[in-house]
C-alpha cells in the first residue's frame, strides 16, 4: 500500500538527515539556517536538504536528548535558535557514523571498483 | 507525552527566525526583498506541512481523533433524536437480554465460591446423586465411617471435609425459649467444614475440629447472614441464643460472612449443626457409625503441588482398603462385582455443588442462543438504519471527502458513532437486566421459593455486556460505513438534495432484511416447538387426578414423635378428623406426591434376582389407606389399604401395573409374593394386594417405571406429606384443615405447601421458562424484521413515486401497482424462509432432549411458524404498498 511505500522512503531519509545534522553540530553551537546551508556546501549541493523537513527533524532530535536548544543572536545579529550537540548526541554520532561506515563499505564491496565510466 | 514542553508559537518563531535569515542571505547575493523571499520560501517547501509534522509529533493523535470522532457522533445522534431513540431502545432490548441471561449462566454455572483459593477444591463424584444410597461403595455418596477413614488416610489433601447431601429443609423449631415454632433449613457438616473453606465468622466464632467428636455432644449451630438479618435484624446479642429442634437445644455460636450461602449453589441453610449431632437432628439415623448409611458428599482441598489425577489415584487406592475393611473378611460375589466397578471420580467444586446446574444448565445454554440471535436481528436493523442514514448523509460524507477526509478516517468516525449507540444501548440493557434479573431467577425450576442466588451483575457480567456491545458496534456499523464511503464524489455532489443514489444500497439492505426474516424463522419455530411441547407436557395422562387436591406439610419429629405406634395414632387421627370435614372427600398421609424426590430400591421376587443388567429397581412409597382415592389413581385389581393391615398383620404392598408386568408376569398378581432389597436371602414377604394404574412419580417425560406402595401402620416412619381431595372453594378448607390437625396434636407445625396442580406446573417451569421467553423474543424478532421490511419497501415507494406516477398514467392500475411493490418484498420474505427453515431444522435437533411429543422437524409448527412469518411480513409491505397503489399519476409527475 501506499502509505507503507512512504513510510519507508521517510524512515531512510529521517536516519540520513538525522546524521547529517548530528555531524555538522560538531563543529559547535548552529541554528536550523546554518544547518541546512552548512549541510548543503559540505555535501557540493549534492544533498538538497529541504528546510521545511529540517526542522521536525531537529525537533525530535531534541525531544530525544541528542541535542538541545536555546534562543540566541546571529552573526547577523538576528534572533535565532541555536542547537548544540549533548553527551548522548555525541555518543549517538559515534554510533550513527561507525553504522554508516560499515554500510556504505559492504555496500561498496558488494558493487566492486568503480568500473571505467571515464 | 500528554504535554508538550515547547509552544507551537516558539516553533512558527524559529521558522519565521529561518525565513528572515534566508531573505537575508539571499538579499546578499543580489536579489531584490521581493525575490529574496520567495526564494526562501521556495527553499523551505511547505510551512504547514512543517508545523502539521511538528504539532503531530510526540502527541496521542489517535487520542485526539477519538475525542473528536466521540464529539462530532454525539451531535450527529443529538441532531437525529428519533434514530437515537430506535436505536438505543433496539440496543438496548437485544444487549440486555443478553445480559440477563448471562448473569443467570453467570451465577449457576460460571461463579466461584466465596471461600479460600476454591480452585483448590475437588468433590468426590459428580455431585448427581443426594439422599442416602445403601448399594455398597457408592461412589456418589458415602458413610461418614469412609469419610473419617480417607480424611485420616490419604495423602493428596491438605483437608478433607464432608456434608450431608441434603438439607434439612423447614425443620420446624423454636428459636430462645419460646413457645413459636418457625421454619428453617438446617445443613449437617462435620466439624472442620468452616476452617476447611476459610470461611470466618463475622460474628462469634465457627466450629472446630472438636465439635465432630463425641457424638451428640456438641449442640450448636452458626447462623447464616440472611437469617440473622431476618431473624434478628443484625443483633450481635443473637450469639449464645438457643434454637430448639426436636428435644434438642442448640446454641448459636457465629454469623457466617454474608456472601455465604454454603457449598451447594441454589441451597441456602439457615443454621449449620455439627454432623455429630445427625441423631438428634433427625432421628432414627444413626449414620455415624453405620458403613451402609451412604449419604455424605466429600470435598478434598488439594496439596500443593499434586495433581488432580494424582489425588484420584490416591483416593481410589485408599477408598478399596476402606470398602475392602468395611466389608469384612468374606465380600459376597455382588459385593466383590461392585468394588471392581467402583471408580471414584475427583470433580472440581470450585463452582460449588449443584444441582440446579444439572437442570438449568440446557434451558440456560438454548436461552443465550435465543438471546443471541436476538441481537443479531438488532443488528442487522440498526445497520439497516444506518444504511438508510448514510444515504441520506451521503453530500454530508462527499462534502467532507471532498475537503481531505480519509476514507479509514471516515470509517472510523461511523463506527465511534454505532459504538456510542451500543455503549449507551448496552448501559440501558444492564439495567433492563438487573430489573428483569429477579424476574427469571423465579422462572427457573427450582421450587415455591426463588432461588437464594445473587443476580446482581459483577464484573464478569459487566465485561461480557462490554465486549457484546463492542461487536455489537462493529457488526452494525462495518458495512453501512464501508458503503456510505464507496461513492463518487462527483456524481454525488451533483446530485440534488432529496435525490439519492439509492440504487447502490439496496443489495446490502435486501441481504439484511433476507438474514432477518430468516433468523426470525429459526427463532419462531423454536418457540413453536417449545410451546408445543408445553402444551404436550400440560396434557400428559399423569395417571392422577391434579384437581381439587391440596397439599399440606407436617412436621411430627419437630414436636417429639418418634417412629412408633404413637406416631400412627396421629396419623389416623389427623386422616380421621380431616375426612370428616364437609367439603373433604378423601385425604391421606404419605411419603411422596409427585416430584417431591423418591425412594427407590430394588425388589427380590421368588426365581429371579436382581443382575446388574436387571437391577429390579422400583420407587416406593408409604400410604395412609386413602391415597389411592385422594389422588384419583383408579385401583384395577385386589384392594386398597384398610384398617385390616396392622402392625401385626401379614405385610402387604399394591403395585402399578408396570410393577406386574415386569416382575410378577404371567397370571393375576394378587396374592404373590416379593421381598423388599436387592438380598434373596432376604424373605418374600410382602404379599400384593392390589394393582393400580400407572402413574408419574418424578417427572411428567418419565416413561412408565414400576412403582411399590406400602402401608405406614407396616412402615413405621416420619411422613410430611397429608394431601386432601376436596369439592367447593379451597379457602374455606384450608383453616378447617387446620383446626382440625390443631385438635389431634396442638403443637405440630402444619404448613399449607399449595395444590397439587401447582406442584405439577412446578415441575414444568423450565419448560416454561424456555417456552415464554423463546416466544417472546420470536415475536420480538419478528417485529424487528418487519420493520426493516416496512422500512426498505417504504423507501423504495417514495424513491419511484415518480416512476409509480408514469406507470399509473400509462394504464397500470392500483391493484398492479400494489402487485409490482409487494412482488419485492415478498421476494425477499419467501429467500429468507428458504434459508431459514434448514437453518432451524438443525438448530432444532440441538434443542430436541427438551422437546416432548413431537420432533424437531414438526411438520405443524413449521408450516404453522413459516405462514406467520410469511403473513406478518406481507402486512409490513402490504402498508407502503397500499401507499403506492393510491398515487395520484398527477402529482407524482409533477414531483421534483
Amino acid at each position: 500500500m501506499s502509505t507503507q511505500k512512504e513510510k519507508d522512503r521517510l524512515e531512510l531519509l529521517q536516519g540520513t538527515l538525522d546524521l547529517l545534522i548530528l555531524r555538522t553540530l560538531i563543529f559547535g553551537p548552529q541554528h536550523g539556517q546554518g544547518i541546512g546551508r552548512a549541510i548543503q556546501q559540505t555535501t557540493k549541493d549534492v544533498l538538497l536538504v529541504e528546510h521545511g523537513a529540517l526542522y521536525p527533524a531537529l525537533q525530535r532530535l531534541e525531544e530525544r536528548g541528542w541535542i538541545a536548544a536555546e534562543w540566541g543572536t546571529s552573526a547577523n545579529n538576528r534572533k535565532a535558535r541555536f542547537y548544540r550537540l549533548t553527551p548522548a548526541g555525541r555518543k549517538q554520532l559515534v554510533k550513527e557514523t561507525t553504522k554508516w561506515r560499515r554500510l556504505a563499505a559492504a555496500i561498496g564491496r558488494v558493487l566492486g571498483p568503480e568500473a571505467g565510466e571515464g | 507525552m500528554f504535554g508538550r514542553k515547547r509552544k507551537h508559537s516558539d516553533f512558527k518563531a524559529e521558522i519565521e527566525a529561518h525565513l528572515e535569515l534566508e531573505t537575508e542571505r539571499f538579499k546578499e547575493q543580489g536579489l531584490s526583498e521581493e525575490e529574496a523571499r520567495m526564494a526562501a520560501r521556495r527553499a523551505f517547501g511547505n510551512v504547514t506541512r512543517a508545523e502539521e509534522r511538528f504539532y503531530e509529533s510526540g502527541r496521542w493523535l489517535w487520542w485526539d481523533h477519538l475525542l473528536q470522532d466521540l464529539r462530532f457522533g454525539l451531535r450527529m445522534l443529538r441532531k437525529n433524536p428519533g434514530f437515537t431513540l430506535v436505536a438505543v431502545l433496539t440496543l438496548a432490548l437485544g444487549i440486555g437480554a443478553n445480559t440477563a441471561i448471562f448473569s443467570l449462566l453467570n451465577v449457576i454455572m460460571l461463579r466461584e465460591l466465596p471461600v479460600q483459593s476454591p480452585k483448590q477444591l475437588l468433590l468426590f463424584g459428580k455431585g448427581r446423586a443426594g439422599g442416602s444410597d445403601g448399594q455398597f461403595a457408592s461412589t456418589e455418596l458415602y458413610s461418614y465411617p469412609f469419610y473419617r477413614g480417607m480424611r485420616q488416610k490419604n495423602q493428596a489433601f491438605s483437608d478433607v471435609s464432608a456434608i450431608l447431601s441434603l438439607l434439612f429443609t423447614k425443620m420446624h423449631g423454636a428459636v430462645g425459649g419460646s413457645a413459636e415454632l418457625e421454619p428453617m433449613d438446617v445443613q449437617l457438616v462435620a466439624g472442620n467444614y468452616f476452617s476447611f473453606l476459610g470461611v470466618k465468622a463475622i460474628l462469634g466464632r465457627s466450629f472446630t475440629q472438636a465439635e465432630d467428636e463425641p457424638a451428640s455432644g456438641h449442640p450448636v449451630a452458626m447462623a447464616s447472614y440472611a437469617w440473622w438479618d431476618r431473624r434478628f435484624a443484625r443483633d450481635p446479642a443473637a450469639i449464645g441464643k438457643t434454637v430448639t429442634l426436636g428435644s434438642t437445644v442448640y446454641t448459636i455460636i457465629g454469623v457466617t460472612p454474608p456472601g455465604f450461602f454454603g457449598t451447594t449453589v441454589g441451597e441456602s441453610p439457615d443454621l449449620w449443626i455439627p454432623l455429630s449431632m445427625e441423631k438428634q437432628v433427625s432421628p432414627g439415623w444413626n449414620g455415624l457409625d453405620d458403613n451402609a448409611f451412604q449419604s455424605l458428599y466429600i470435598l478434598g482441598r488439594l496439596k500443593q503441588g499434586v495433581s488432580a489425577g494424582q489425588a484420584q489415584a490416591n483416593v481410589n487406592l485408599l477408598a478399596r482398603q476402606i470398602w475392602q475393611d468395611q466389608a469384612g473378611a468374606t465380600l459376597t460375589k455382588r459385593q466383590q462385582e461392585d468394588l471392581a466397578h467402583a471408580q471414584i471420580e475427583l470433580t472440581s467444586a470450585a463452582r460449588g455443588l449443584s444441582r440446579i446446574r444439572f437442570r438449568a444448565s440446557m434451558p440456560l445454554q438454548i436461552l443465550m442462543a435465543v438471546v443471541g440471535l436476538v441481537l443479531l436481528i438488532a443488528c442487522a436493523n440498526i445497520a439497516n438504519l444506518s444504511l438508510a442514514r448514510g444515504t441520506a448523509r451521503e453530500r454530508e460524507i462527499a462534502v467532507r471527502m471532498s475537503l481531505g477526509a480519509g476514507r479509514a478516517r471516515l470509517i472510523r468516525q461511523m463506527l465511534t458513532e454505532n459504538l456510542l449507540l451500543a455503549l449507551s444501548g448496552g448501559a440501558v440493557g444492564v439495567v433492563l437486566a438487573w430489573w428483569a434479573g429477579g424476574g427469571l431467577l423465579a422462572m427457573i425450576p427450582h421450587g415455591p421459593e426463588p432461588l437464594p442466588l445473587d443476580v446482581a451483575p459483577d464484573a464478569r457480567v459487566l465485561g461480557f455486556t462490554f465486549i457484546v456491545s463492542l461487536v455489537t458496534a462493529l457488526f452494525c456499523g462495518m458495512a453501512p460505513a464501508l458503503r456510505a464511503t464507496r461513492i463518487t464524489l462527483g456524481n454525488s455532489l451533483k446530485e440534488g438534495r432529496g435525490r439519492i443514489s439509492a440504487a447502490s444500497r439496496t443489495p446490502l439492505a435486501k441481504a439484511l432484511i433476507v438474514s432477518q426474516v430468516a433468523l426470525s424463522l429459526v427463532l419462531l419455530i423454536g418457540a413453536g416447538l417449545f410451546l408445543r411441547t408445553l402444551v404436550n407436557l400440560a396434557s400428559v395422562n399423569t395417571g392422577f387426578n391434579k384437581e381439587n387436591v391440596l397439599l399440606f406439610g407436617i412436621d411430627p419429629p419437630a414436636v417429639g414423635y418418634k417412629e412408633d405406634l404413637r406416631l400412627v395414632n396421629l396419623y389416623q387421627q389427623i386422616e380421621q378428623r380431616v375426612s370428616a370435614l364437609p367439603g373433604v372427600r378423601a385425604d391421606s398421609i404419605s411419603f411422596f406426591t409427585f416430584d417431591e424426590g423418591e425412594w427407590t430400591g430394588s425388589v427380590s421376587v421368588l426365581g429371579r434376582t436382581p443382575t446388574p443388567e436387571d437391577d429390579m429397581i422400583v420407587t416406593n412409597n408409604v400410604v395412609g389407606p386413602g391415597y389411592f382415592a385422594t389422588l384419583g389413581i383408579s385401583l384395577l385389581l385386589g384392594r386398597s389399604f384398610g384398617p385390616q393391615d396392622t402392625a401385626n398383620s401379614p405385610k402387604v404392598a399394591v403395585i402399578n401395573e408396570t410393577f406386574a408386568k415386569w416382575y410378577l408376569p404371567g397370571g393375576s398378581p394378587i396374592g404373590r409374593h416379593f421381598g423388599l432389597g436387592g438380598d434373596p436371602a432376604h424373605s418374600n414377604d410382602i404379599e400384593v394386594v392390589g394393582v393400580v394404574k400407572n402413574a408419574k412419580y418424578q417427572d411428567l417425560r418419565e416413561r412408565p417405571f414400576p412403582a411399590a406402595y406400602y402401608p405406614y401402620t407396616q412402615h413405621v416412619q416420619y411422613l410430611n406429606d397429608f394431601e386432601v381431595r376436596y369439592t367447593g372453594s379451597p379457602e374455606a378448607i384450608i383453616p378447617e384443615v387446620r383446626q382440625a390437625i390443631r385438635q389431634v396434636d396442638r403443637s405440630l407445625p402444619v404448613a399449607y405447601s399449595g395444590t397439587l396442580m401447582q406442584q405439577v406446573n412446578r415441575s414444568m417451569e423450565g419448560q416454561s421458562l424456555i417456552a415464554r421467553l423463546s416466544t417472546f423474543f420470536g415475536v420480538l424478532a419478528a417485529f424487528l424484521a418487519c420493520i426493516g421490511i416496512y422500512g426498505l419497501t417504504s423507501y423504495g415507494v417514495t424513491r419511484r413515486t415518480n416512476e409509480i406516477g408514469i406507470r399509473m398514467a400509462l394504464g397500470a392500475d392500483g391493484s398492479g401497482v400494489l402487485w409490482m411493490v409487494m412482488r419485492e418484498s415478498l421476494t425477499l420474505v419467501a429467500l429468507g424462509v428458504a434459508i431459514g427453515i434448514p437453518v432451524a431444522l438443525a438448530a432444532a435437533r440441538l434443542v430436541s432432549v427438551v422437546l416432548y411429543g413431537l420432533t424437531a422437524a414438526d411438520p405443524t409448527t413449521l408450516t404453522l411458524a413459516a405462514l406467520l412469518m410469511i403473513a406478518v411480513a406481507a402486512l409490513a409491505g402490504y402498508l407502503p404498498a397500499r401507499r403506492a397503489a393510491k398515487v395520484d399519476p398527477m402529482v407524482a409527475l409533477r414531483y421534483e
